[in-house]
């Protein structure tokens, strides 16, 4: 068991930092519900905390607190064991699952957009406990992974992880993300992976999850040894593979996942700074609103993408790094959150439209498809603004 | 803008870290802020307190022991650091009242009378006579405030409880933060028909800036907050305020992880790392400003044997040598004796005796501060992270 706990002064400091805390009273915060309970559960002993379930795994209290307790992972540990003990609900089951899902959705894509846009099948969706306030990402045919690809010749050498919401729902995204790359000279390569493991381990499935983990460590690895760096642009993805799979999913390759693996943004940089490429940014005239998702901070690497934009010309970037925009991957999409989903999607939406922006930008699939719901702005991953600036010309998917 | 090395990275995002971070990007400069976690500011008042116990603070910092800090920043650094803070807190909304030049009073959730310099607006009219005639609106269920306290103090008080359907400090400033919320409480303050008398509330009044005056103008009636226990709103919209100001203004903020290791090029300090699980992060700079806080945010570390540490750069600390004399029985008034250790600086702010040419040092981590014996905490962090700042602007121009 972890002890980090003891650590706790009960500052309280995350807890200013809960957006769940916020704005559901049923929730004690990850004080109470971390370090706080943490003293008294016992292994031998039945969880009954249900109220565990409500945390929204966003680490925003770990990146406050100052004296190195994390409190999301003692939250974590009890979400998982409350749900070996008490089941998981349908609804968590089929998020958990949600690489199978995406599978199955892609290769159907035209009767699964159907479905899921389809107002009898929303009546369903809510019986199974899936909200239904937005509408479902859509499904592509030509998924990243079927259109299995090689670009650039330049001389590093990248394997690009999408994982599952690029992969079946942003296709095109993924596409413009590989072409960034070898656009710089760098040589991309799309290699066979799986779901990194989040969903599964957010809706409680840890031994899914550590599948998961295995099956990718084992792949990335492969790669690493023979030169290439893994590069991921969903942040949640990133999460996983950088602290995570060193963490608690632990394969056997983790650490070495975690020291190869890179941010887009952050390995562009690294080869700016490095003197090896020296791409060149026309205006880009905009007022952008940048949304940092949740796990994009608790990686602590600060903010990467903020940095490569900010050499825009003409381009004024405000960031938003203290609202959660509530869907928190599949949170959202359970009935049970829809209440704390949609009105912390409202206090950053609002938040953003405060500012009076042109665009909103975001470097997760999820917080896009939220935060365009709740301000009606366009969206765009700030890979495609970087595009947008280097090719000088609009780019082709301007929103998603 | 060039990317790879910063101009000044400042280890520390508490008040006195950020308050330099502002001034050295408003200089122009490429700054980045590392912070372990978040400050104290977050939990306190809100309320800038610079010297307790005297009229005038301004005049007052002549008087304090000479090793004091204070004496380094002189009443003219004084003055530029409270200026910029109050323009920056401005920009974001955040209007604040007083002076340097003279102490105010606010209510305390003790009931008591605190002295401080500069408030926020929503504690302006917390400026109370002893015996005003009061009248305290609290919300039920929530735990941490206790009315009582201001009743037992004054006797022309009268309590009203409003029911907002959330006990937490932060569950109710987010439900102000809603129109409708307002008007539901504006409805409700109506009907209560109060008369006469101050209004005062526990410092909830919304998360964002603006709320307070919304409110203040709907009731138009003199309305005031009283500071909460942690969490405190007050605090946290403060903070948001700082760290807005300086992404605005273009510095990266790297959040929650501490500095693992230091690389130095013979004196000078030339990079610090951040611990990461997989990878670290390695950053450049020209200049570095220590601002890590006392013991209680890790900036310094005692050990058994009691030698006192500085956690990052391993800076010689000073410690007041008999620890008999580390703990005293009247620690709000006169603090405990452990306070004087720190680091001792130059005239520029720089650690004494350590030689390294680009390093500088700010905020409660510095000799001599006793924050809690003087009431200087903000006050004296905001002073010398400006000072800090300037006499580093020095060295890199
Ligand atoms: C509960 C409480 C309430 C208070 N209320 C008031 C008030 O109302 N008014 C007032 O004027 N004063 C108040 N004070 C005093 C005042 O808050 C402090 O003196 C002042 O804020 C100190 O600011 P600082 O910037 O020096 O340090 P801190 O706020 O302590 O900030 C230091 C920062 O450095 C970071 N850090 C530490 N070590 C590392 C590391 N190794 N690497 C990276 N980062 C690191 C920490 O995480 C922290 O964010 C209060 C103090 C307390 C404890
Ligand atoms: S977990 Fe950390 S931030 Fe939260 S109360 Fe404990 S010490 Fe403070
Ligand atoms: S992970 Fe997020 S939702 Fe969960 S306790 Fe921490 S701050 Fe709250």
């Amino acid at each position: 068991m972890n002890t980090e706990f003891e650590h706790c002064i009960r500052c309280t400091l995350c807890v200013e930092n809960c957006p769940v805390f916020r704005v559901d009273k049923d929730y004690p915060g990850p004080k109470q519900a971390g370090p706080d309970a943490a003293r008294f559960r016992a292994d031998n002993e039945a969880p009954v905390d249900e109220w565990v379930r409500k945390c929204a795994q966003c680490k925003r209290c770990d990146v406050a607190c100052p004296y190195g307790v994390n409190p999301s992972e003692l939250i974590q540990e009890a979400q998982v064991r409350y749900s070996e003990q008490h089941g998981k609900g349908l609804a968590a089951t089929l998020f958990s699952r949600n690489y199978y899902l995406g599978l199955l959705g892609s290769l159907f894509a035209p009767v699964s957009n159907a479905v899921t846009g389809n107002k009898g099948m929303k009546k369903l969706f809510r019986a199974l406990g899936i909200s239904t306030y937005m509408t479902f990402p859509r499904f592509h045919f030509h998924t990243l992974s079927r259109s299995w690809q090689k670009k650039g010749k330049g001389k590093r050498k990248v394997v690009f992880f999408h994982g599952c919401y690029l992969d079946n729902n942003s296709p095109d995204l993924g596409r413009s993300m590989t072409g960034l790359l070898a656009d710089l000279g760098i040589r991309v390569k799309v290699p066979k992976q799986v779901c990194c493991g989040v969903p599964a381990l957010a809706n409680g499935d840890l031994k899914l999850a550590k599948r998961f983990a295995a099956k990718n460590a084992s792949i990335l690895a492969g790669y690493i040894d023979r030169g290439y760096d893994v590069v991921y642009a969903c942040t949640s993805c990133g999460n996983a593979l950088t602290q995570e799979y060193p963490g608690v999913l632990d394969p056997p390759e983790g650490k070495k996942i975690a020291e190869n693996t890179y941010d887009i943004h952050e390995y562009i940089l690294m080869l700016m700074e490095a003197g090896e490429i020296k791409p060149d940014f026309a205006p880009v005239k905009k007022r952008v609103a940048y949304h940092i998702p949740c796990h994009l901070r608790s990686m602590g690497i600060g903010y990467p993408a903020a940095k490569l934009l900010r050499m825009i010309p003409g381009l004024t970037l405000q960031i938003h790094d203290d609202n959660c925009c509530g869907l928190s991957g599949s949170y959202g999409f359970k009935t049970t959150f829809e209440d704390n989903a949609t009105h912390l999607g409202r206090i950053a939406g609002e938040a953003i439209l405060e500012r009076n922006p042109d665009l909103l930008i975001s470097d997760c699939g999820a917080c896009r498809m939220q935060l365009k719901h709740f301000t009606a702005l366009s969206t765009m991953d700030p890979t495609e603004l970087l595009r947008l600036s280097l090719s000088n010309k609009p780019c082709p998917s301007l929103t998603h | 803008m060039k990317t790879g090395k910063y101009d000044a990275v400042i280890v520390g995002g508490g008040i006195s870290g950020l308050m330099a971070a502002i001034d050295l990007t408003r200089k122009g400069r490429r700054v980045a802020v590392v912070s372990k976690g978040d400050p104290i500011c977050c939990l306190s008042t809100g309320c800038i307190d610079i010297l307790k116990g005297v009229d005038s603070p301004r005049d007052g910092i002549c008087d304090l022991p000479e090793n004091h800090p204070y004496h380094l920043v002189g009443a003219g650094g004084l003055d530029r650091a409270a200026g910029l803070f109050v323009s920056v807190m401005k920009e974001a909304g955040l209007s604040y009242v007083g002076n340097v030049g003279q102490n105010r009073w606010i209510l305390s959730p003790g009931g008591t009378r605190k002295q401080t310099a500069l408030v926020p607006e929503s504690m302006a009219h917390g400026n109370v006579e002893e015996n005003e005639t009061l009248v305290v609106i609290i919300f039920k269920g929530m735990k941490d405030f206790f009315p009582g306290y201001v009743t037992a103090k004054f006797q022309n008080a009268d309590v009203y409880e409003f029911d907002p359907g959330n006990g937490s400090t932060l569950g109710i400033a987010t439900k102000f933060d809603d129109p409708a919320f307002q008007e539901d409480f504006f409805k409700w303050f109506k009907s209560q028909k109060i008369s006469k008398g101050k209004i005062a509330l526990p410092a909830v009044l919304g998360t964002k800036p603006q709320v307070f005056g919304e409110l203040a103008q709907k009731l138009d009636r003199k309305i005031f907050e009283i500071p909460t226990l942690p969490p405190s709103i007050p605090g946290l919209r403060m903070f948001k305020a700082l760290k807005t100001c300086l992404q605005d203004a273009g510095a990266d903020l790297y959040w929650g992880r501490s500095v693992e290791s230091v690389e130095k090029d013979g004196d000078a300090i030339e990079a610090v790392t951040l611990a990461g699980i997989g990878r670290s992060t390695r950053i450049e700079a020209r200049a570095f400003i220590l601002a890590t806080g006392s013991f209680v945010s890790g900036g310094l570390y005692a050990r058994q044997d009691g030698v006192v540490k500085e956690s990052v750069f391993d800076l010689p600390a000073y410690v007041p040598e008999n620890r008999e004399s580390w703990f005293g029985h009247n620690f709000f008034e006169t603090g405990h004796g452990i306070e004087k250790a720190g680091i001792r600086v130059n005239g520029s702010f720089q650690p004494e005796s350590t030689g390294i040419p680009n390093l500088f040092v700010c905020g409660s981590i510095l000799a001599f501060s006793e924050t809690m014996k003087y009431g200087c905490g903000h006050g004296m962090a905001i002073a010398t992270g400006v000072t800090a700042a300037e006499k580093c602007e020095d060295h890199l121009a």
